[in-house]
């Protein structure tokens, strides 16, 4: 059942940014030709690549707005809203439904990230003497193949995934905000809003007790670890703390959920 | 199988300060259409949103089928609320796609068909509908199930005779049998020779819960008539003019 | 072919009376195949169970026969019919007296106002 909630999500998803994702790239790649017209002395060339500068970033904004507004609005009216009369009522249990978005949400913002860098690199007035440096730097990796360079593997996985826990816990954070604004019974959005500020508060209050003591355990650790080692453990203990947030956001989220939901 | 389909003992809910439903006992057998019947605000949404898993009760247990409500209670029920709750970007064809895998007895070609007799095209999107043909769709999802409860919150409430009675001939030719319908309405005359059973809910209290043919039989009137002496307005009675 | 139903009475009973009137009308004929449950259900707009009660009765009286599975059939034996339609014409016959009673006249007067057909007719 909960492949299937996936399902569904993903398809909402992909309806939300099956232009944009494209649009993004697409652009990347005219701004590419179009950058060439700087150096020369047109103005046409200049007032070109200045409007397809523009549009480009303008898209890119507007694909982070998209997935912000994309995960407030599936959570709200999916949940909170009518369509929550059919969410609801689905043979599944509420932390499901919860989960599906959020995986959802968090996919949808690594997309973005993932799309940003390949125009980026689109971007980029690669020539052919630069592929090849790449591909040469690839077969060096490949042929002396070792601990370090593992090692550095590994670590950039380690960030990736400290990266998609901080957006689930930024998303958790609103989730959780929302669900204490649909408590009450009047004016639901505002008091989802002072929620968030309140929540961010509670958060920052917490932290600033909690993390200057753990930190002191924690970095003679740290440094006491060679080279990467430290990298790691600094991202483990970070991954380690997100993941204890989004505990805490997740578990309220479904408690309102499944015991105070009251659908309007 | 549970000997009774829904059990529900001193069913408590409040809202605030306000007791929208008070320790409420209700047995409702298989095989049965049952017309839940009360004014505006005497409880019927709030019951009906307990059973089928949008409301916690504040107090008291519910069980469908003999077990709480949950996954499997939601399997087996077939809810239609009192509102549309279609995502705007879908077709019916989507939402038939979403029923189909996540209820196993809804019946596509059913659906289908069901949708040509009342002259509505699965293909169009949702949000290009007019709200009789939403409705109508969200008729077809609901009836289109083989569920053992079908819980049917003011179906025919807002709508005119003619599209009333075909709301009640497409439930009356496709419920499953084996069964129960739950129908919650204010609008008695136009149901009452579908029911068997009528359950009068009185601000939050259920004050008669009996079959139709009982109720005629004793009180020589029909439950509509038995209601609207039932459910008069106080004002009504006070005779001081 | 409408179904009317009055407030006063259970539907069954309704159900089963204008039934039993469409045997004696011979709408339906003895040896008939009777519409399903269902769909005499839905034709008047009544619960199935509702229905089921009333051919029930109808089985009661001998009208109909057949189980669940084969169907019903109006009965063939037509002295059944017949000794219903005798029932039914009492029925109205009685229901009439009492009327004319109600009204003041007498039995011999009432049997004889039933007998002034040509006046009747000019109405």
């Amino acid at each position: 059942m909960f492949g299937k909630l996936l399902k569904y999500d993903f398809r909402a998803m992909w309806k939300q940014f099956a232009f944009i994702w494209p649009a993004a790239l697409v652009l990347a790649v005219v701004n590419r030709f179009t950058l060439d017209g700087l150096g020369s002395s047109s103005s046409v060339g200049e007032t070109t690549a200045g409007v397809a500068m523009l549009v480009y970033v303008a898209i890119l904004i507007a694909m982070f707005i998209i997935a912000v507004i994309f995960t407030i609005q599936r959570f709200y009216t999916g949940l909170l809203g009518d369509e929550g009369y059919l969410m609801h009522t689905l043979p599944v249990k509420p932390w499901q439904l919860v989960a599906s978005k959020l995986l959802c949400a968090v996919a949808a913002t690594a997309v973005n990230v993932a799309v940003a860098i390949l125009s980026m690199l689109l971007i980029l007035p690669w020539d052919s003497g630069d592929l090849r440096e790449v591909f040469q730097v690839l077969q060096y990796l490949c042929s002396h193949w070792s601990m370090e360079s593992a090692q550095v593997i590994i670590a950039m996985l380690e960030f990736i995934l400290f990266m998609l826990v901080s957006f689930a816990v930024g998303y958790l954070h609103v989730y959780l905000a929302m669900a204490l604004g649909h408590l009450f019974n009047k004016n639901r959005v505002a008091m989802s809003v002072v929620a968030f500020i309140a929540l961010q508060v509670v958060v920052s209050i917490l932290g600033n007790m909690i993390l200057p003591p753990i930190n002191e355990l924690i970095s003679p650790l740290v440094h006491n670890f060679q080279g990467l080692e430290g990298f790691h453990a600094a991202m483990w203990f970070g991954i380690a703390i997100e993941l204890a947030a989004s505990a805490v956001y997740f578990a309220g989220t479904n408690y309102i959920l499944h015991h105070r939901l009251n659908l309007e | 199988m549970n000997e009774q389909l829904v059990t529900c003992a001193a069913l408590t809910k409040r809202y605030g300060n306000k007791t929208a439903l008070d320790r409420v006992d209700l047995e409702l057998g298989r095989g049965k259409i049952v017309g839940l019947l009360g004014p505006n605000g005497s409880g019927k949404t709030t019951l009906i949103k307990i059973l089928c898993g949008l409301l916690q009760p504040t107090e008291g247990t519910v069980l469908i089928d003999g077990q709480g409500v949950g996954p499997y209670t939601k399997s087996i029920l077939s809810y239609l609320p009192d509102r549309m709750y279609f995502a705007d970007w879908m077709k019916a064809t989507d939402l038939f796609d979403l029923f189909h895998d996540f209820y196993a007895d809804f019946d596509k070609v059913k659906a289908v068909n069901m949708c040509a007799s009342l002259g509505v095209t699965p293909s169009d999107r949702i949000k290009t509908m007019s709200k009789g043909t939403k409705e109508k769709v969200q008729l077809v999802l609901v009836m289109a199930r083989k569920a053992q409860l079908y819980l049917l919150d003011e179906p025919i409430a807002g709508v005119d005779p003619a599209a009333r009675d075909f709301i009640l001939g497409t439930i009356l030719t496709n419920y499953n049998e084996d069964g129960t319908v739950l129908i919650s309405t204010h609008l008695i005359s136009d149901i009452e020779k579908v029911l068997d059973e009528a359950i009068f809910l009185k601000q939050g209290h259920i004050t008669l819960h009996d079959t139709v043919d009982n109720i005629r039989e004793r009180e020589g009137k029909s439950v509509d008539a038995l209601f609207r002496e039932v459910f008069r307005a106080p004002n009504y009675e006070g005779g001081a003019f | 072919m409408d179904w009317t139903f009055t407030e006063d009475r259970p539907i069954w009973q309704q159900l089963t009376e204008q039934i039993t009137l469409r045997i004696l009308k011979g709408t339906y004929l003895p040896g008939d195949k009777l519409p399903a449950v269902r769909e005499l259900a839905a034709q008047a707009g009544v619960n199935p169970n509702t229905m089921q009660r009333a051919l029930a009765q109808l089985e009661a009286d001998g009208l109909a026969v057949g189980g669940r599975t084969a169907g019903r059939t109006v009965t063939e034996d037509r002295s059944i019919i017949q000794s219903a339609r005798e029932t039914r014409a009492r029925a109205a016959v009685r229901a009439c007296l009492e009327l004319l009673a109600e009204l003041g006249y007498s039995r011999e007067d009432a049997l004889a106002f039933m007998n002034m057909k040509e006046e009747l007719h000019d109405e």
